[in-house]
């Protein structure tokens, strides 16, 4: 074996070690986002650009205030299974689920959010392999279903609550400001940039705009795609009055040496 | 006047990296065999052992990983990020790679595993140099360490290196220009030193 050579007894486990890593790092999917915005094009666009839209920040306009209602229900399973929750309060409107994975798996709330549990997750204190949720009751049901994958063990803690959706804001041009929500999305639409350093809010239609639009076919989504694999789209973020400029935020996912960072203003997209 | 190599990235590295940041644990794979050779290379320059420069190694792809949203990537090539991690982890040997220790040591190694004495013996003149280049880079700051390595030893231009360092690249010139003085310093020092001793042994 040459010095010069790594032990390829090392090398071949490590490479194996490193492929395990990859495979088993969760990735938690938040189905909810889709619908945040116009449509899932829109939604995939954010989520993978890896920028977080303020939604369900509580402090901002528009996002829900969830006031607690009753015990908390700890139940821990192994495979899908269904825990009756009680009866609900007469004030009740949603139930708020926490779900810890105890080991791998694949799990999945009733509101088709899914969670990803690897190995590596589970020597991470509890906290960072918890997913929650807030899903509304369906009446009648008073049972809350958690689907897995073979042999998955979760815990999961769940509580009534009733859920206030807080109103969004309105400047002086008369423009809605705060965070998507179940009422649709505001004009001006809260995210967060600089690392969570900054709130601001964009404009909805510049957020369309800059992340393709509505499109109207699979060809069209196609051809997007291609375009936008090499740019991404630049667009201001404002104070809440949608005048003062207080960044930008960036809308796409594009990295390598081809990838372009133009602002929209730039483009012709006639959007 | 001084001329720079242009490095070039592997062409398949930025769709490799890419794809590996949507979580394709086989692109991965492909930015860990394009880069081990001269990441290793590297280590054994700034360690001490061939079993010590396995474990720079290790974890600087396991810090890849873990890191991979904020990695710096220098004209399509992670390469840079992973000789300023591993120069890193070199210098703090113990807590750095502390992390994934009990990991790597679950790692199977050949048993035909040679001592650093040996490959000391192999490559003594060799050996002799990169001892002096560690240490003289130990007199350094961690910044202007791995200032030096991109730059010198990895021939990256200053550019390239301000853009892997995050900083700018007159920053990159001016520390450049601090860090080559410290560093022909500490190399003289250490020059004389060895002198000294061979002057000693000489006379015994």
């Amino acid at each position: 074996m040459s010095t010069m050579e790594m032990d390829p007894v090392f090398t071949a486990a490590l490479r194996e070690a490193l492929v395990a890593t990859v495979k088993d790092t969760p990735r938690v999917r938040r189905r909810w986002r889709w619908r945040v915005g116009t449509g899932t094009f829109l939604g995939v666009t954010l989520v993978v650009g890896g920028v977080a839209l303020a939604s369900g920040v509580f402090s901002l306009p528009g996002a829900p205030v969830n006031t607690p209602l009753g015990n908390v229900i700890t139940a821990t399973r192994t495979g899908t299974a269904t825990i009756d929750i009680g009866t609900p309060p007469a004030t009740a409107t949603d139930v708020s689920l926490a779900l810890t994975c105890l080991t791998v798996g694949t799990f999945d709330f009733p509101d088709e959010s899914s969670m990803i549990c690897g190995s590596a997750d589970l020597i991470r204190p509890s906290i960072y392999r918890t997913g929650s949720e807030v899903v509304p009751l369906t009446a009648g049901v008073d049972t809350v279903t958690i689907k897995t994958s073979p042999n998955a063990t979760w815990r999961l803690q769940a509580m009534y609550v009733n859920q206030v959706t807080t109103s969004w804001g309105v400047n002086a041009s008369g423009e809605t400001y705060g965070v998507a929500n179940q009422k649709g999305t505001p004009d001006l639409v809260a995210v967060i940039i600089n690392q969570g350093h900054t709130d601001g809010y964009v404009k909805e239609t510049e957020l369309n705009c800059a992340a393709g639009g509505d499109v109207a076919s699979l060809a069209e989504a196609a051809a997007w795609d291609k375009t936008s694999q090499n740019r991404n789209i630049t667009i201001p973020v404002y104070e809440s009055d949608g005048v003062t400029v207080v960044g930008t935020f960036t809308v796409g996912s594009a990295t390598g040496p081809n990838a372009q960072t133009v602002p929209l203003s730039s483009l012709s997209l006639g959007c | 006047m001084r001329t720079f190599l242009v490095v070039e990235s592997p062409g398949e590295e930025p769709e490799a990296w890419s794809a590996s940041l949507d979580n394709d644990a086989n692109a991965f794979a492909v930015v860990f065999d394009m880069h081990r050779d001269r990441l290793y290379h590297h280590a054994l320059r700034m360690t001490t052992n061939v079993h010590d420069a396995e474990d720079v190694v290790a974890a600087a792809f396991f810090e890849l990983w873990r890191l991979r949203k904020s990695v710096r990537v220098v004209d399509g090539s992670v390469l840079p990020w992973l000789l300023v991690t591993a120069t890193n982890l070199s210098r703090n040997l113990t807590r750095g790679i502390r992390r994934y220790r009990s990991l790597i040591a679950s790692l199977p190694r050949a048993t035909e595993m040679r001592s650093s004495e040996d490959v000391a013996l192999e490559r003594i003149e060799e050996t002799r140099l990169a001892t002096n280049v560690r240490e003289a880079l130990g007199t350094l700051a961690p910044a202007d360490a791995a200032l030096i390595v991109l730059t010198t030893f990895e021939y990256y231009s200053p550019a390239q290196a301000a853009v892997a360092l995050g900083i700018t690249d007159g920053a990159a010139r001016t520390r450049l220009h601090r860090a080559r003085t410290r560093m022909a310093a500490a190399l003289g020092t250490l020059e004389d030193d060895e002198n000294i001793n061979a002057t000693k042994e000489t006379n015994l």
